[in-house]
């Protein structure tokens, strides 16, 4: 059994001094360490996708990366993933669209479509199923994702009104 | 029930370590090794993180046209990278096919390399490239051929004190083409089959050709009777199912839940003909 290791680790624009093994998960560290539960553990294996996070902009499995290597690195949750109190563009068109049915993979399917949305501004309905092919869900059969994620990027265009 | 943890910045300080410490692990992007130890079905080794070692990481070009990889490279960074020519481009093309983006954002190359699971995209690229993989230990440093470097099923050729630090794309001749065949039952999945091909054609016959199955055996298949029997060839029926019937004489695929053995067989010559046909029409 080793020491805990101290590490200092940014999450949402904060920095958050904790003590983690060498094999605990960002994704443990982000639910029982630091309360933010908002990210889900399905699969644990990185399959599954409802772990997924920003770490220094890009999207990451947070249950397949270890806590102690994140030193220094920008981790962003679902938690910081919209401006203030109100709901980003993207979480707004899932609401908008009905793309949420028990909601447990739709934290990792916002950063997976905001990681999309900030690379591609007109993805195609084929782009956003490859981008989201790493995300399941069980409820939807993803046509109402799609559909959100399609209006999500029209917005931003500004090609139709309702972004918030 | 975790051991130790390092985290080196220079590959001497990496190497020293694994020569000293028993019982240790190279962590690089740990898309495997990190799902492997979130099984608790083992004992964590001390674990020897990579990823603060930025000479591992990025790809150059070299004056003779070969590439070569840093081990820590990411496939998102080989999926974009633009310094990959003629034939080359079968590299980035097969990066943009591992699993997922967020898989890609933190899985390297030696990683998966290393890892050695026949059905990954990398370990048939390899060896159609006939890419060199370089290995660094305390006492210095060693080339392996692709062919020597996967030895088995999720084993290679790296000592317990080795690491991997690069990987080496030669040149192919000019106007070749390289082509990732993968079929897979979900996007994103590990290939049931796997064709990587690199073919050159002149005056309507095949010029070149670099034939490698992937998930067809405990490491890549190559078979250089295949090749030879393309070469020359206008690659009509006849010449394709032939040399597809000498790759599949060299196949050893297991039966599992991407596929039975006698499926991934019937796949070989379906794959090889999608791949020449990508490979002639592209321009």
């Amino acid at each position: 059994m080793s020491a805990d290791i101290p590490i200092k680790l940014s999450v949402n624009g904060e920095d958050r001094n904790i003590f983690v093994t060498p094999t605990r998960t960002l994704l443990e560290t982000l639910r029982e360490d630091l309360d933010l539960t908002g990210t889900k553990c399905g699969c644990n294996q990185g399959v599954c996708g409802s772990c997924t996070v920003f770490c220094d902009g890009l999207p990451i499995r947070a249950c397949l990366a270890l806590a102690v290597t994140m030193r220094g690195r920008e981790i962003v949750t679902i938690e910081g993933a919209h401006p203030g109190d109100m709901l980003s563009v993207v979480q707004q068109a899932f609401v908008d669209a009905g793309a949420v049915q028990c909601g447990f993979c739709i934290p990792g399917m916002i950063v997976s479509a905001t990681a999309l949305l900030q690379e591609t501004q007109t993805p195609s309905d084929h782009d956003i199923r490859e981008a989201l092919s790493g995300n399941l869900c069980r409820c939807t059969g993803y046509a109402k994702i799609v559909a959100a994620v399609s209006l999500a990027a029209r917005r931003l265009n500004g090609t139709v009104g309702g972004a918030t | 029930m975790s051991a130790a943890f390092h985290e080196p910045t220079t590959i001497a300080e990496a190497v020293a370590i694994l020569a000293t410490e028993p019982d240790v692990c190279c962590l690089a992007g740990g898309q495997s090794l990190v799902a492997a130890l979130n099984t608790r079905s083992f004992a964590a080794p001390t674990l020897v993180s990579l990823q603060r070692i930025e000479e591992l990481r990025g790809l150059r070009r070299g004056a003779d046209g070969s590439v070569t990889v840093g081990a820590m490279t990411t496939h998102r960074d080989v999926a974009r990278a633009d310094c990959f020519q003629a034939g080359q481009e079968i590299v980035p093309q097969a990066a943009a096919h591992i699993a997922h983006p967020a898989v890609r954002t933190m899985g390297t190359i030696g990683g998966s390399i290393c890892h050695a699971d026949p059905a990954a995209d990398y370990p048939g690229v390899l060896a159609a490239c006939g890419a060199t993989v370089t290995l660094v230990n305390a006492r210095g440093q060693r080339e392996l051929a692709a062919s020597d470097f996967f030895v088995d099923f999720l084993t290679t050729a790296v000592e317990p004190d080795e690491m991997v630090t690069a990987i080496t794309f030669p040149p192919m001749p000019e106007g070749t083409r390289g082509i990732y065949e993968k079929f897979c039952r979900s996007e994103g999945d590990f290939a049931t089959v796997s064709v990587a091909l690199i073919l050159g054609m002149h005056d309507g016959r095949c010029a070149f050709a670099r034939v490698a199955l992937g998930g067809c055996g405990p490491t890549p298949v190559r078979a250089p009777e295949a090749e030879t029997r393309l070469i020359g060839s206008r690659l009509d029926d006849d010449d394709i199912s032939s040399a597809s019937n000498l790759l599949c004489s060299r196949a050893a695929p297991q039966s599992d839940v991407r596929g039975s053995a006698e499926y991934r067989l019937m796949l070989v010559p379906r794959l090889l003909v999608r791949a020449l046909d990508r490979a002639r029409r592209r321009p």
